[in-house]
């Protein structure tokens, strides 16, 4: 692959730009849709394209083709160029990039169970245990869709500078959903899996467990009153404080959204949260769903320290953001796949844990809500945050009481990290998908924690 | 690469259906797609990138004795890939398991031709002609006001082209553009920075307005400068495009989904015939709708687009259906199957969601809310419970009507209820129509809405 990259790179230069690199990509997947047992379509795919960037007079460029063919990455790299002097006209703060070190490495995954090397059957049988565990468990469960991927393939990247890194890729992972119905109430939950080791995914989470977890969190709705709406204690669980720390808090450690008006470009080094509040982005743990060896820069990935003790200690850096804040590039370019280009992900991002009981952590509200799963969550530059919550309990003297369903929580990011009083020792890491125009494999996860107060938002 | 013309599209499609049926496919159907998109982005104040993608493959969906496999690939110059790709195919329907309820694949139909979804000029645009409109839109933006900073946005050509061929006959191949502006900013004052406020403008020809669009953006910005609290309260909500899109996404839009009902997870099952919302609602799925920005002459199976009926004053009329759905009821699909490429099997999907306007203007909308709320963007409407229709949001902003008038704006407020309640709530409709993503709509207003303070 390296002759097919050199001469598009080659190209780029003597047209005059000051950076270009290559991305080719070929990815073999592999997708199982099932509805309450009914394999929708067995699906799989092959798919192979190179990325091409280029810096001409500090604006970028990018074109994808799906071809390797000589000639037609080099008309492509040149249109990327042109594009680039085009975009360029205008451009009064002109991008640089920050030096990084040249690498010349290769990456191999060596899994347990290969997903590439397991039938179809196979994958058709996983699927079908799952979804009789979750309609099995009790007959108000009335619907179980299953979403299977694997991913496996590789990636070649070259850069101007010298780089040329190749790496295989390895995904597994499932969503499945369920509803229950009981007198006119309709329920909903969902759980999402995945890692980057092998097919032994389903041995750590087995079939029939994920679908009672399913079941029993769809039917436990059913029953559950909807929250009083105002300000409360809650105790959040390991899936509810991953998504705060992913949603509410990632989103603006990400540099280029700090950069846009978001509210942490001006705290860097300052305390924002409680002493206890310790958050990294980690792209190191070792089969997790958002970690990897180099990103699509040619960075190799790190553990960055985003808090530490309720300081701003970093952000998540490109090699454009990093220049910019004179930062090292911490590894955070990820692009989904070779028809786009690298932007700022998370990768596997949580909440450090500290130590107390779950019980200790409840023992002390008189009235308030334990959110133990989450459905979704989003939040604003301007650092309003939202997530609804689709398991959760009210906390009543010190003790868990009654299910309630259709909760969400909101508020303020920074403020609310002030008002973490109290961090468990237990830690959990979830698999997950983040949408910022492109998909990307995440983890996020934490400890148990309590918050003094946050808006609690029930249905009318 | 130039774009591959009809005809080889449509042999594409035609050699990969004939291949399967050789090959032991008791049915087959095959999606050619290609799409070619040009753009311009800014980011912080500037144009700083361009890209332009060529993405081309082709997907194919086999039936051996009722079981369905599909197999999708885009490398299509090899000839021995896309044997491949098809023995997978068949490999994969192999491999799963037969479905009683699979019918045939749909049959040969005639098209209506569509109008107004391919411009020549978006066609042949060049990356200038993009920097002008971004830079259009940008300075519209920023010399609004100095306290406006654009985050980021730009411009977007794009051309489309699908070919369907299926061993029942069916072969047809239609082809579209989409020209595209938007823009995100923020207005600042000291300390203080407003949520990001968007604006954009896209359309199947060559009459975007980016100079609106600039403009609008940074007049939403500069309105939510000035902000104050609102209490816990009951009261009338004014939702304007942008807010109707994403709570009916994920609830409405899914309720009347045939598929949904089936699987007993909409709400209106049974309902067919009964009053689901206000008789000021009328709502059809129109498929063929001029310039829409889901219009096409067939769905993702070749089955014809179409307008059908689904609200008449407040009562439920129709569902939307795909091939597989329709069959299993014996009616005839709606056009609704969506494909996500060549990489996706179909999936039911609205096309251009139409709620009929009313002829009041927004102004004699505004008027009738004495005291009460506008929500522009809503944050956290993909967490709505998508089976029950209940959703609890946060409005980011929102702006406090008072007398007809904006009085100020204010943060953190969420709304919480239940879409179908809120539906049987509309009591106006103005006639400021616009299309947003599937929703072509006016603003609404609608009452008894729980809004929690601040």
């Amino acid at each position: 692959m390296k002759d097919v990259l050199t001469k598009p790179i080659d190209r780029a230069v003597k047209f005059g730009a000051e950076y270009a690199e290559a991305r080719e990509e070929t990815l073999f997947k592999t997708m199982l849709t099932m509805k309450e047992g009914r394999v929708e379509a067995a699906k799989q795919g092959v798919e192979k394209g190179v990325a091409l960037r280029v810096l001409v007079n500090g604006a970028w460029g990018f074109a994808s083709v799906g071809s390797v063919d000589g000639e037609i990455l080099t008309t492509a790299v040149l249109d990327a160029c042109k594009m680039a002097k085009a975009a360029s006209l205008r451009l009064k703060n002109p991008i640089k990039l920050a030096k990084t070190p040249i690498v010349e490495d290769q990456v191999k995954i060596k899994p347990k169970k290969n997903p590439a090397e397991i039938n179809m059957e196979d994958k058709i049988k996983t699927s079908s245990a799952i979804n009789k565990s979750t309609l099995s468990f009790d007959k108000r469960v009335k619907s179980c869709t299953i979403d299977y991927l694997d991913l496996t393939g590789s990636s070649a990247f070259m850069n101007s500078e010298g780089t040329h890194i190749e790496q295989d890729k390895l995904y597994v992972w499932a969503r499945i959903t369920a509803s229950a119905t009981q007198k006119g109430i309709f329920a909903f939950s969902r759980e999402e899996i995945g890692s980057t080791a092998g097919y032994e995914l389903f041995d750590r989470e087995p079939p029939e467990e994920l679908g009672k977890k399913l079941a029993e969190r769809a039917t436990g709705q059913l029953e559950a009153k909807t929250p009083k709406g105002g300000s409360f204690p809650v105790v959040l669980g390991p899936n509810v404080v991953g998504v705060f720390v992913h949603e509410a808090f990632g989103h603006l450690a990400e540099a280029d959204l700090a950069l846009s008006g978001g509210v942490l470009a001006n705290n860097l080094n300052k305390k924002i949260a409680s002493d206890l509040v310790t958050f990294y982005d980690d792209g190191t743990i070792d089969g997790a769903f958002g970690s990897f060896q180099y990103d699509d820069e040619g960075v190799r990935t790190k553990k960055t320290a985003l808090i530490k003790d309720g300081v701003v200690v970093g952000l998540m850096h490109n090699l454009e953001t990093a220049q910019k804040f004179n930062a090292e590039p911490s590894g955070n370019a990820r692009a989904e796949d070779f028809r786009v280009e690298p932007i700022i992900r998370m990768r596997n991002t949580y909440m450090a844990p500290r130590d107390q009981s779950l019980e200790e952590l409840i023992e002390g509200i008189q009235f308030g809500y334990f959110f133990k799963s989450f459905r979704g969550g989003q939040a604003n530059v301007d650092g309003t945050f939202q997530v609804g919550i689709q398991e959760g309990n009210e906390i009543v003297k010190g003790e868990i009481g009654e299910p309630v369903r259709n909760a969400s929580i909101s508020g303020s990011t920074l403020e609310t990290l002030f008002k973490v009083d109290a961090v468990g020792k237990d830690f959990e890491l979830g698999a997950g998908r983040c949408g910022k125009g492109q998909t990307a494999f995440v983890c996020d996860g934490g400890p148990h924690i309590r918050v003094k107060e946050v808006m609690v938002g029930g249905s009318a | 690469m130039v774009a591959l013309s009809k005809e080889e599209m449509l042999n594409l499609a035609q050699n990969a259906t004939t291949t399967a049926k050789r090959n032991g496919a008791t049915e087959a159907e095959t999606y050619v797609y290609e799409g070619e998109s040009t753009s311009i982005g800014l980011e912080r104040g500037q144009i700083t990138k361009s890209s332009k993608t060529i993405d081309r493959g082709l997907g194919i969906r086999v039936i051996v004795d009722k079981s369905i496999g599909f197999a999708y690939t885009n490398i299509l110059d090899k000839q021995t890939v896309v044997e491949d790709t098809i023995i997978k195919a068949i490999h994969a329907a192999r491999a799963s398991k037969p479905d009683p309820d699979w019918h045939e694949l749909p049959t040969n139909k005639t098209y209506a031709s569509v109008g107004k979804t391919y411009d020549e000029k978006i066609a042949n645009l060049c990356p200038e002609d993009l920097v002008n409109l971004t830079s259009t839109m940008l300075n519209a933006a920023i010399q609004t006001d100095k306290r406006i900073l654009a985050i980021e946005g730009g411009s977007g050509a794009g051309y489309l082209s699908t070919a369907i061929n299926n061993s029942n006959g069916i072969s047809a191949f239609d082809r579209g553009t989409m020209i595209e502006c938007s823009i995100a900013t923020v207005a600042k004052e000291g300390n203080k920075v407003t949520p990001v406020c968007f604006e954009f403008n896209a359309e199947r020809n060559y009459n975007v307005n980016p100079e609106w669009v600039g403009k609008e953006a940074a007049r939403l910005a500069l309105s939510a400068l000035k902000t104050k609290r609102v209490e816990t309260k009951t009261t009338k909500l004014i939702l304007t495009q942008f807010a109707l899109q994403e709570l009916l996404y994920y609830t409405l839009i899914n309720a009347v989904k045939a598929e949904n009902v089936q699987r007993n997870q909409s709400p209106f099952k049974n309902k067919i015939g009964k009053r689901v919302a206000s008789e000021n609602v009328t709502i059809h799925d129109n498929g063929s709708l001029p310039g829409g920005l889901r219009t096409s002459m067939f769905d993702g199976e070749g089955s014809p687009k179409q307008k059908t009926l689904v609200v008449e004053k407040g009562v439920l009329r129709n569902f939307l259906y795909d091939n597989y759905t329709a069959k299993k009821e014996g009616v005839e699909s709606t056009g609704n199957a969506s494909r996500a490429g060549y990489l996706s099997t179909p999936n039911t999907e609205a096309t251009n969601f139409h709620i009929t306007p009313g002829s009041k203007t927004k102004e004699q909308l505004m008027a009738e809310v004495n005291d009460g709320l506008i929500a522009y963007y809503l944050q956290g409407a993909h967490s709505s419970n998508p089976v029950s229709g209940e959703f609890s949001v946060v409005a980011t902003p929102a702006w406090k009507i008072k007398k007809g008038e904006i009085a100020h704006c204010s943060r953190g407020i969420m709304l919480a209820g239940n879409i179908f309640e809120v539906l049987k709530n509309v009591t106006m409709i103005a006639n400021n129509e616009r299309q947003i993503g599937q929703l072509v709509s006016p603003w609404i207003l609608v009452e008894n809405v729980r809004v929690i303070g601040n």
